[in-house]
């Protein structure tokens, strides 16, 4: 079985740092790729992602992990693209790659979306499913996944035909392993691949932002304030200030 | 007269109200053509608010067959094209959006939080790029804007009655490669959004969470969680306020060791009063509210609860 595991790098927004990790649901997605791997070898990973060839040391250290192949789709036409363009970029790779199966996250913490794989499934002609909590995997390596889908109040069971887009959401807390002693420093320069639009082929008007169909027209900071503030210390007058103010509007009897 | 095409899911009875009311806003003097698409088939309370409501024929479609639903959307904008179609950011209408974007070949813009007319043309607001700004969005090229809206985020305006013409559209379904097997519910939980008192606990609280519980009962309310609780595993991700958790409007808000990023804000719609507990005044939060308690907020739940019972 041949998985593409579709990735991105994204800031490390809790950390509030400039450091790229492995976006949180795309890391679930190929931490699930593993553990099928495990259990039947034969089966093949490819990661793919687009982004600017900075990402290569993160690439590597994912092929350390046991990842086949990494497929870099990096190009400076490709800067700015929205998700119209991107998912137009993606979908030429993957139309004429060989997969049975492609799995990626839900949402990514920084556009936050969650557009690119519905997107994808639409060109690629393929069934795609959001918020997967589970994927059972006797039915997922016997080519008929079932998956646990969350869907708010309730859970949601299906039976998914491939090929097909998988997303995962994080609550399924698929967790990567570390590297391998003996593996954190293999070369694994090899297993790795950059296309750039040389090989795919676009008008430079079809991508990045001239080939976009949305344009940030201004990126602002919201300014939130009440105009009549009370500021206390978490004192005894604070208490009581907070204690009258919550008797008065009738939180407390 | 623009038309629009708004998408509907079931099981939110004021999420047509609200997407009608964005319609309206977008196009502020036209009158507006409304098309009504459910996720799901049966519709029933918001019918009299559209013009025309479409229902597929012959076998129901549901709401996780997206591929289907995109296609008969697409369809339906052949034939009448459209000016705007507005999808809920519901958990298929987030799936379902996309697909008719690229079916149709239009930006799509997800999860809009404000309209705006810049220079003539239509800016869509959202929470952007890691959350610490916010994004003026316009659209380029042909075609309908097209956007997601989370429920909650536009309050339901009244609309006036219509004499809803009721619409059998011709569909032939194609396979969809999903089959559904089953269904079970969550573990009940009261839902945040249904709170009139929220205690609302973020980092200053992560190791004295469950202490909250404690607070919530004597106000009669519900413990939520900022994002940072949630995804230290400490709550559940249904009790998260913010961008990617709920949208709440809650009388009363008390913020405990919540620091206010941009995206939980963007949860707080029309909170009446809101309290925030923080050892730092000046934490973006603190600048919403009407009462700012300067200290440790575990220390303060304590003191409060002292009060109180008093």
């Amino acid at each position: 079985m041949k998985i593409v595991c579709l990735i991105k790098f994204v800031p490390d927004v809790e950390e509030d740092s400039t450091n790229r990790i492995l976006n949180p649901d795309d890391a679930c997605a190929l931490a699930y790729a593993l553990m099928i791997k495990r259990r039947n070898p034969e089966t093949i990973i490819e990661v793919v992602t687009m982004a600017p060839r900075t990402v290569m040391g993160h690439l590597e250290d994912l092929l350390r992990l046991n990842v086949d192949l990494a497929t870099l789709i990096s190009d400076k036409a490709f800067g700015g693209s929205d998700t119209w363009a991107t998912t137009r970029i993606l979908a030429r790779y993957l139309q004429q790659t060989n997969y049975d199966v492609i799995l990626t996250g839900t949402h990514s913490v920084d556009g936050d979306t969650a557009q690119v794989p519905s997107q994808l499934a639409e060109i690629c002609d393929l069934p795609q499913m959001s918020n997967i909590l589970a994927i059972e995997a006797g039915s997922f390596l016997a080519g008929k996944p079932e998956i646990e889908v969350d869907n708010d109040s309730s859970i949601q069971t299906f039976q998914v035909e491939l090929p097909a887009i998988l997303s995962v959401h994080k609550d399924s807390s698929y967790k990567l392993p570390y590297v391998a002693y003996q593996d954190l420093n293999r070369d694994v320069s090899s297993q790795v691949r950059v296309l750039t639009n040389l090989e795919l082929g676009f008008l430079p008007e079809e991508v990045g932002l001239e080939g976009s169909k949305t344009q940030v027209n201004r990126t602002f900071v919201q300014k939130w304030s009440k105009e009549e503030k009370l500021i206390v210390q978490n004192d005894e007058d604070g208490i009581e200030t907070v204690y009258g103010y919550l008797k008065k509007n009738g939180f407390l009897l | 007269m623009k038309k629009c095409l708004v998408l509907l899911e079931n099981n939110q009875p004021n999420l047509p109200l609200e997407l009608l009311e964005v319609a309206h806003r977008i196009f502020e003097k036209s009158s507006v053509f409304t098309v009504g698409l459910p996720l799901d088939s049966q519709i029933a309370s918001s019918a009299e608010y559209f013009d025309v409501l479409v229902h597929a024929e012959g076998s129901q479609i549901p709401a996780y067959d997206t591929a289907n639903i995109a296609l008969i959307a697409a369809k339906l904008h052949e034939e009448y094209g459209f000016d705007c179609i507005i999808v809920p950011a519901t958990n298929y209408g987030r799936m379902v959006a996309p697909r008719l974007a690229m079916r149709l070949d239009v930006g799509l813009v997800a999860d809009v939080t404000g309209l705006e007319q810049v220079n003539g043309q239509l800016e869509m607001i959202r929470p952007a790029y890691s959350g610490k700004l916010f994004a003026g969005i316009v659209k380029k090229g042909m075609g309908p804007l097209m956007m997601t809206i989370r429920p909650g985020v536009f309050p339901a305006a009244t609309n006036p009655f219509k004499t809803t013409q009721h619409r059998v559209f011709p569909f032939q379904r194609k396979s969809s490669g999903i089959t559904f097997i089953g269904s079970r519910e969550k573990p009940a939980t009261k839902d945040i959004r249904d709170s009139e008192v929220l205690i609302s606990g973020g980092g200053g609280v992560l190791e004295h969470f469950s202490r909250l519980q404690d607070l919530s009962e004597a106000l009669r309310g519900q413990v939520s969680a900022s994002r940072r609780i949630v995804d230290s595993g400490v709550a559940s991700r249904k009790i998260q306020v913010g961008q990617s958790g709920k949208t709440v409007s809650p009388r009363l808000y008390i913020a405990l060791g919540i620091y206010g990023s941009v995206q939980h804000m963007e949860g707080l719609k029309n909170v009446q009063h809101l309290i925030s507990v923080n050892i730092d005044p000046l934490a973006p939060i603190c600048s919403l509210a009407d009462v700012v308690v300067v200290g440790d907020a575990v220390d303060f739940i304590d003191q409060l609860l002292k009060r109180i019972q008093r």
